[in-house]
């Protein structure tokens, strides 16, 4: 096993917590907040996330089947979200064995043309079906996402930055 | 330590399963399926009308913080406004109803003389209150979800209003909600009465003039329209029921190279933030013709869209 220099053993991820923070993303990303544009899509920061930390748990196949829930709750062309995010999971599964070996900083930096590939992706299947275009604007969301990023490192590896046996001196 | 404690093992070799690549051909070619299913075939009802359904308890969920920040923040409106809004809301009470009781004898009058005529008398509109649930976040689109739908016996293509105009139609109909496309949409369609002037025409959705406003077609240059005309439906189309509201012309663009004029209309309904909308029975009892079911919306509306 190899890692980068300094940085802590981890411990395993539930499972659970896992499938907790997707849905989580998913309620997150469906608060009825009217339309806006260049809204940070909160699940596909999260399935990127988990494909790159929990590439065996978390792949193309669990990130299809969000992409359709995504389609139906926002009304748009079915398929249109699940192709955008199969194809984020695919780029993360590329980049995944390269991107833990960067500090969180460079991480975000190296995720940022992911999220703007599927954004255009997405933009670019919907246009091609006659939609309304949302105007430039919408190229603040992979910003917004690569943004989070850092945020995301703290709070889904928290759970696995625990110490491994708990003693009175450090009780988390 | 126990066993297992860490977290990265190297990956096993021989039972990963198909490969990354072949996953992408898979999952990339279904949606692309779905979508040219969805777009073109209209396929996918069932899917969409399964998901819409498993997805109900996590909408409702999710709607919730909204409507408590929503409530609690008109919780604490202004007593002064609260009182002037009520003063108002009588105000119009008394203008109505004296609109209302001219009505009456009006409709008395109106199918007496119809009866004369040996015309059809006009039937009274069976109508159901919804609310909305939210708009549809997606930016390609102009579409509500409302809080009826096949349990409630909500017809596809009903047209829908709120209390001062058209809003649009229903689009799609899931078994708890349905998808209302607002008239401001690009692909929603409604053939049009100017009040003024009788004259008819088609009102189509455009809403990239600021966001909500619509568009009166293929009217030529030397067409008697002003600024400020009222357009109601016409009826002719078989769905919508003669006479409600839609717009108001707002801006008129003539142009040197071109025999039309450019005509904008805003909507009368609200487009963004109506919360109590009417959905009303599709018209198509009363007339020979009617489009097949098939189509959701106005006809000519898959060939004209730009």
């Amino acid at each position: 096993m190899m890692m980068r220099s300094g940085q802590q053993l981890l411990l395993p991820a539930s499972p659970v917590f896992i499938w907790t923070s997707l849905v989580m993303a998913l309620l997150v990303n469906m608060l009825p907040l009217g339309r806006v544009p260049w809204m940070p899509d909160f699940l596909a920061l999260v399935l990127v996330f988990w494909t790159v930390h929990q590439p065996l748990r978390v792949g193309i196949g669990i990130a299809f089947m969000f992409g359709l829930a995504m389609d139906v709750h926002q009304t748009s062309l079915l398929g249109q979200h699940a192709f955008s995010y199969t194809l984020l999971s695919f780029l993360a599964a590329l980049i995944q064995r390269r991107l833990l070996w960067f500090k969180v900083p460079l991480q975000a930096m190296q995720v940022l043309p992911l999220f703007a590939a599927a954004h255009a992706a997405e933009i670019a299947l919907r246009l091609l079906g006659g939609g309304i275009f949302p105007g430039w604007i919408v190229l603040l969301a992979p910003l917004g996402e690569a943004l989070l990023w850092p945020l995301a490192s703290v709070l889904l590896l928290a759970p696995q930055l625990r110490a491994p046996d708990r003693d009175e001196n450090r009780p988390l | 330590m126990a066993l297992g404690t860490l977290d990265r093992s190297l990956p096993p070799f021989f039972n990963q399963g198909p490969s990354v690549l072949s996953k992408l051909v898979f999952f990339g070619a279904l949606s692309l399926f779905l979508m040219v299913a969805d777009a073109r075939f209209n396929m996918t009802r069932p899917i969409r009308a399964a998901i819409a359904t498993a997805l109900t308890p996590v909408q409702w969920l999710a709607v919730q913080p909204v409507r408590a920040v929503r409530d609690a923040s008109r919780y604490f409106i202004d007593l002064n406004q609260a009182q002037s809004e009520s003063a108002q809301a009588k105000e119009r009470l008394a203008l109505q109803s004296v609109r209302a009781g001219q009505v009456e004898q009006l409709a008395q009058e109106n199918n007496r003389l119809r009866q004369l005529l040996a015309l059809k008398e006009q039937l009274a509109l069976p109508v159901m209150a919804a609310e909305v649930l939210y708009d549809a976040a997606d930016p390609y689109s102009r579409k509500v979800i409302i809080d009826r739908g096949q349990a409630h016996q909500v017809d596809l293509g009903s047209p829908v209003l709120d209390e001062s105009g058209v809003l649009g139609q229903v689009t799609r109909v899931h078994p708890l909600v349905s998808e209302v496309t607002l008239v401001i949409d690009r692909d929603l369609a409604i053939p049009v009465l100017n009040v003024r002037t009788g004259a008819r025409s088609v009102a189509y959705g455009d809403a990239s003039v600021g966001g909500s406003g619509m568009e009166l077609r293929f009217m030529g240059s030397n067409a008697d329209v002003q600024e400020g005309d009222l357009l109601t439906t016409s009826g002719v189309d078989g769905v919508y029921p003669p006479g409600l509201p839609v717009a108001r012309v707002s801006r008129i663009e003539h142009r040197a190279e071109s025999a039309f004029s450019k005509i904008y209309c805003m909507p009368l309904a609200l487009t963004s933030g109506a919360r109590h909308v009417i959905v009303v029975k599709p018209a198509t009892a009363d007339l020979a013709l009617r489009p097949p079911p098939g189509s959701p919306v106005a006809p000519g509306q898959r060939g004209a869209v730009k």
